[in-house]
């Protein structure tokens, strides 16, 4: 993907509750929440623990280290933004520190992933307002 | 406890029905329920339905039908769980018939999803809310998705093959092609499900089900009120639900461990077991739902739906025909509706020329939403 093509994508809606991920991305980091009290570091962002219910959390670094949870890749644009970028794929990220999210996987040929394969985050700098957070596959030796 | 019946069975046309609504396939669907179960509207003292796809979140949906078809109800309410729904509400109507809230509850759903109102465009997800919404950010839309990402992990994790996957479209089409009112008439080879295009791998076109328009209702009493309707009764005899809520933060829920629930839940209240069941109604929204189901129904072990399906085991005259009015990838889509319709044609006996020959004991199943919602139904015959 370039950058011209993802400036008439859909962006993400901020929030008060979800900006931080986002400021984060933009200073080239991963953050996710992590509970105050239990420790359990929750994916997606919600205002309390869904597991010990405490609402005190730290956004905690993450390593951006992972592998390809599953993967599907797109070969029709159910929105049109992204006509020219078919096909592309959408993965869920294990990371190694526990959560899953959603991502994308830049670099490799779409049909070539495979579930399994190590990953390591880059930011990729959408436009001054928006940067997103994706992946490229690392050897296992690297990661 | 009160023994309870489905006593009637109302299916519009399912298909493209221009200038219909999710209110008039509702409607219409209501008026073949109660010609099919011999009762007047007066009689119908409960209501529950799901609103149409295209007004899921619509919470007053129960209010408009009673409204338009000039009903008071005693018990009503609306749900929407996705394909989980119609049993879901079968469900809660056969428990408001055995409480005494209600004689004959009506189960009501309309959806114009072809020619009618269009669906928002959201991120895969999106009608959970705004961070689900963001999941555009990564380009994640359409309903394809979730199992298409269950998909890639059965197949990695299982060496379940898109030839498989082929099998269960190939069967679908099969019965359709037996069924008057399906929409895919024609048949299909393995090949053709091969060289259909690529929609989101590992998907291709005729993995994915149908969209349509349609409507369904299904009317729920006591076995000793049906006995007074109908010559053959159908039995709810088990019942299940089953959650998993969470998506990311649940490490099985590609899988859907709640479908597993639903259905045992269903099988003890029944005591009945995947040895007892003569045919199968499982939600397919895509060829990888019906090899999940196999697995989580216990026709088969964890992973080994992909080898069950091969061998027209699924087929009319297979060990275990499933889907017998051609299921949501090859009949129609009123999101599990037909499912559990079939599921009483079929043990009435009057499936045609795709009845399971004595057929006494029938698993219905409906999953839904971001692969969060799952029900079943253990339906028995009169024998």
């Amino acid at each position: 993907m370039t950058e011209s093509d993802l400036v008439a994508k859909p962006r993400p809606t901020i929030t008060e509750e979800n900006r931080p991920f986002w400021d984060s991305a933009r200073a080239g980091e991963l953050r996710l929440q992590r509970c105050g009290s239990c420790h359990h570091v929750r994916h997606p962002i919600q205002a309390l623990c869904p597991v010990c219910l405490v609402d005190e959390f730290e956004w905690a670094l993450m390593s951006g280290r992972g592998s390809v949870f599953a993967k599907v890749v797109y070969h029709r644009a159910f929105h049109p933004a992204y006509r020219d970028d078919v096909p592309y794929n959408v993965v869920i990220v294990q990371l190694d520190e526990g959560p899953r999210l959603f991502s994308n996987v830049v670099g490799v040929e779409s049909s070539e992933l495979e579930v399994g394969d190590r990953l390591a985050v880059f930011f990729d700098v959408v436009d001054a307002e928006l940067t997103v957070p994706r992946f490229r596959a690392t050897d296992p030796g690297e990661s | 406890m009160t023994e309870i019946a489905i006593v009637g069975v109302g299916l519009t046309p399912q298909g493209s029905l221009p200038g219909s609504t999710n209110l008039s396939l509702q409607t219409d669907a209501f008026k073949l329920a109660l010609a099919d179960a011999g009762l007047e509207k007066s009689q119908i003292d409960g209501v529950v339905t799901e609103p149409g796809t295209t007004d899921m979140h619509w919470a007053l949906d129960y209010l408009r039908f009673s409204r338009a078809v000039g009903i008071n109800p005693a018990f009503t309410g609306s749900f929407a769980m996705g394909g989980a729904t119609a049993g879901a509400l079968v469900q809660l109507a056969a428990m408001a018939v055995q409480s005494g809230k209600a004689d004959y509850v009506a189960c009501v759903f309309g959806d114009a999803a072809k020619t009618g109102k269009k669906r928002p465009l959201l991120a895969a997800g999106g009608a959970l809310g705004t961070e689900a919404a963001n999941n555009g950010a990564w380009g994640a839309y359409g309903a394809t998705t979730w199992s298409g990402l269950t998909a890639s992990r059965h197949m990695a994790l299982y060496g379940t093959t898109t030839e498989q996957l082929g099998e269960v479209a190939v069967a679908a089409r099969g019965h359709a092609v037996l069924n008057p009112m399906a929409m895919m008439r024609s048949p299909i080879t393995l090949a053709d499900h091969q060289s259909s295009r690529m929609i989101v791998e590992p998907f291709r076109l005729l993995d994915c089900c149908l969209v349509s328009d349609g409507g369904a209702c299904l009317i729920v009493t006591s076995v000793e009120r049906a006995r007074d309707l109908r010559p053959t009764v159908v039995r709810i005899a088990g019942s299940g639900q089953g959650f998993t809520s969470q998506d990311h933060e649940c490490d099985q829920w590609w899988y859907g461990p709640h479908q597993k629930d639903a259905v045992d839940r269903a099988y003890a209240e029944a005591g009945v077991g995947p040895a007892d069941v003569d045919v199968a109604q499982l939600y397919d929204n895509f060829t990888i739902s019906t090899i999940l189901w196999l697995e989580h129904a216990g026709f088969c072990g964890v992973g080994e739906g992909g080898a069950y399906v091969e061998g027209g085991r699924i087929s009319l005259g297979g060990q275990l025909p499933v889907n017998t009015h051609g299921g949501h990838l090859s009949a129609g889509h009123p999101q599990g509706w037909w499912t559990v319709a079939e599921g009483v044609h079929q043990l009435r006996g009057e499936a045609g020329d795709r009845q399971v020959e004595g057929a006494e004991v029938c698993l219905t199943t409906g999953r839904g939403l971001v692969l969060n919602t799952a029900s079943a139904l253990v339906l028995t015959g009169d024998a």
